[in-house]
């Protein structure tokens, strides 16, 4: 009896599964005839977004954003006091994602990974230029955003950037302007925004814009993938339009949770 | 990353000098400090360079090529055969604490993992230039794995480009062992990797590889190869990875402000042609080493490397 019987014996050698190609099924076709996607959208278009405010009752704000399986929360305290001081002017902006571990493919690991903690890196970079941090010294905003599902990894990161500038705003926190943010995928030479996993699993690139529509400005871009530049400038514009539009809708949930307020 | 404080009047100074088109140490805006490439430092690596800018920043990259199963997905069918014909690449930067206390213990940890993934996302897919498919041995089963690990030995600005011009050189360098395969018929493949040498291959598309071109904004205008100061000054960064082809590889910005969307066209224009000028500056660097050594070889000499006194 070797080995240490507290462990899990597992089989010493292993094997790779069998991946039986089915012949019936084939390629999965992205566009039909009429230029459509598999959900009945035009390439330029998105999917219907979902976004509401004042989902947790704990946070001093919140957001909730939907774009069909997509599904993000996000909660926001403070501003308080931050726990142990270091000189500096401005307020410090905490954003922490974390994807639940049965919202992807494959299970995650209930602890933080590397992904994580990068994407909670850009969220930070996203979101802090249109936040009034030198306003805040000594003071921290806690930002925690749960992806409950995501179905692709840009427009899910795009929706959560989308989903916590509202629920900043939501807590009260003043701010410059609103942040906007989608995606798009570059799938043999075309454009399609905010593409799902199916779309992502095919692409060649993808990129993912932040924008605050008012100023005119960029918080943050995130491209991957090998793109001619022409391509890269017209998904940039692609990308700005749609912001502003994600924006209205954005305007619209603010709104509607104030009027809430007031009655 | 640095948290150093900077003052107004340092601010400004900074400011100034890059609206004049003069920084503090006599560049222009768009001008890189020297560089200094040397490969194949470290017998025990596959492959490995270092690359050090000016009389700063130091980042030393070695490459280790090790056997492994070849990556298995389950989820999706056209993708899960794409992969099991795939050779991997798996990367890692660490910032030593000897270029920086602030790097002691855990304190880089973040740090390292931003420059780790945004290293990943450049050369881990087809934008990376590797061809990866080389890398498999036995489809579905046994394939090259890749480990990159770069270690940043000193800190002086402008790490990323640093650590990409590294990457590149030290995979132009890394040699591959040649694999004999045998068909011992029903289906069973087997293989022998050659003790010889003087047999191996260089990894295919080594030379697609991009760089990267950190483009620091600071008032209206932008700098490249930006000193620790400049980078306090800094407002936004926006990371451009270009290849030979002059295709965009990869954009990302970072740090805490935002970019008008017609000065991001013009960022973007810019490093795309400094990323192909220094792409074939590189080039020439790594061929005139190799010439150098092959003349000295051929002539019997000694070949010594500079190795770690490389400095002007």
């Amino acid at each position: 009896m070797a080995g240490d019987r507290r462990r899990i014996q597992g089989p010493e050698v292993t094997v790779a599964p069998i991946i039986i190609k089915s012949s019936d099924k084939g390629k999965i076709q992205l566009t039909d005839a009429n230029g459509q996607r598999r959900d009945g959208r035009n390439l330029e278009d998105i999917r219907p977004i979902f976004l509401k405010t004042g989902l947790i009752s704990q946070a001093n704000g919140s957001a909730y954003i939907e774009l069909r399986r997509t599904k993000i929360a996000c909660g926001v305290y403070g501003p308080r006091q931050t726990k142990i001081p270091s000189f500096s002017g401005k307020g410090n902006l905490n954003c922490e994602i974390k994807f639940t571990p049965f919202s992807c493919l494959k299970r995650r690991q209930p602890y933080r990974d590397a992904q994580e903690k990068e994407l909670s890196q850009l969220v930070f970079e996203a979101l802090a230029p249109s936040i009034r941090l030198d306003l805040l010294p000594k003071s921290t905003i806690d930002i925690y955003i749960s992806v409950l599902e995501n179905d692709g990894m840009a427009s899910c990161f795009a929706a959560a950037i989308t989903c916590a500038s509202v629920a900043v705003a939501d807590a009260g926190i003043e701010m410059l302007d609103q942040v906007a943010a989608c995606s798009a995928s570059y799938i043999d030479g075309d454009i399609y925004m905010d593409s799902d996993l199916v779309e992502e699993q095919r692409e060649s690139g993808s990129l993912v814009l932040s924008y605050m529509p008012s100023l005119n400005e960029v918080t943050h871009i995130l491209q991957s993938g090998e793109v001619e530049v022409s391509l890269t400038t017209q998904a940039i514009e692609q990308c700005t339009d749609t912001c502003s539009k994600i924006y209205s809708v954005m305007n619209h949930s603010l709104l509607e949770s104030v009027k809430n307020r007031i009655q | 990353m640095p948290p150093a404080l900077i003052s107004p009047s340092e601010n400004d100074y900074i400011l100034r000098g890059v609206d004049s088109n003069i920084r503090a140490d006599g560049r222009g805006r768009l001008d890189y400090r020297q560089i200094i490439l040397e490969t194949g430092l470290i017998t025990q690596a596959s492959g490995s360079a270092r690359c050090r800018l000016g009389e700063g920043t130091d980042v030393l990259v070695g490459i280790k090529v090790e056997l492994g199963a070849v990556e298995l997905d389950g989820a999706d069918e056209d993708v899960a055969a794409i992969k099991a014909k795939r050779g991997r690449v798996v990367c890692n930067v660490e910032c030593s604490p000897i270029a920086s206390q602030q790097f002691a213990g855990r304190g880089a940890d973040d740090f390292n993992n931003e420059l780790t993934q945004m290293l990943d996302r450049v050369l881990n897919g087809p934008q990376g230039g590797l061809n990866l498919e080389k890398l498999c041995i036995i489809p579905g089963q046994q394939c090259w794995i890749v480990y990159i690990d770069a270690i940043v030995l000193d800190y002086a600005g402008n790490i990323l480009d640093t650590i990409f011009m590294a990457t590149r050189a030290a995979l132009y360098n890394t040699k591959i062992p040649k694999t004999i395969i045998q068909d011992r018929g029903d289906g069973e493949i087997e293989f022998d990797i050659s003790d010889d040498e003087e047999e191996w291959e260089r990894i295919e598309g080594w030379d697609k590889v991009p760089v990267a071109i950190t483009l620091n904004k600071i008032g209206s205008r932008h700098i490249v190869d930006a000193t620790p100061l400049e980078e306090l000054t800094t407002e936004a960064k926006l990371l451009v990875t270009v290849n030979k082809d002059g295709k965009v590889c990869g954009l990302q910005k970072s740090g805490g402000g935002s970019i008008n969307p017609s000065l991001l066209n013009d960022m973007v224009q810019t490093g795309r042609s400094l990323g192909q000028s220094l792409i074939q500056s590189l080039d020439e660097m790594l061929q005139r080493e190799e010439n150098d050594i092959n003349l000295k070889r051929a002539r019997k000499e000694r070949i010594e490397k500079l190795g770690f006194f490389a400095a002007i």
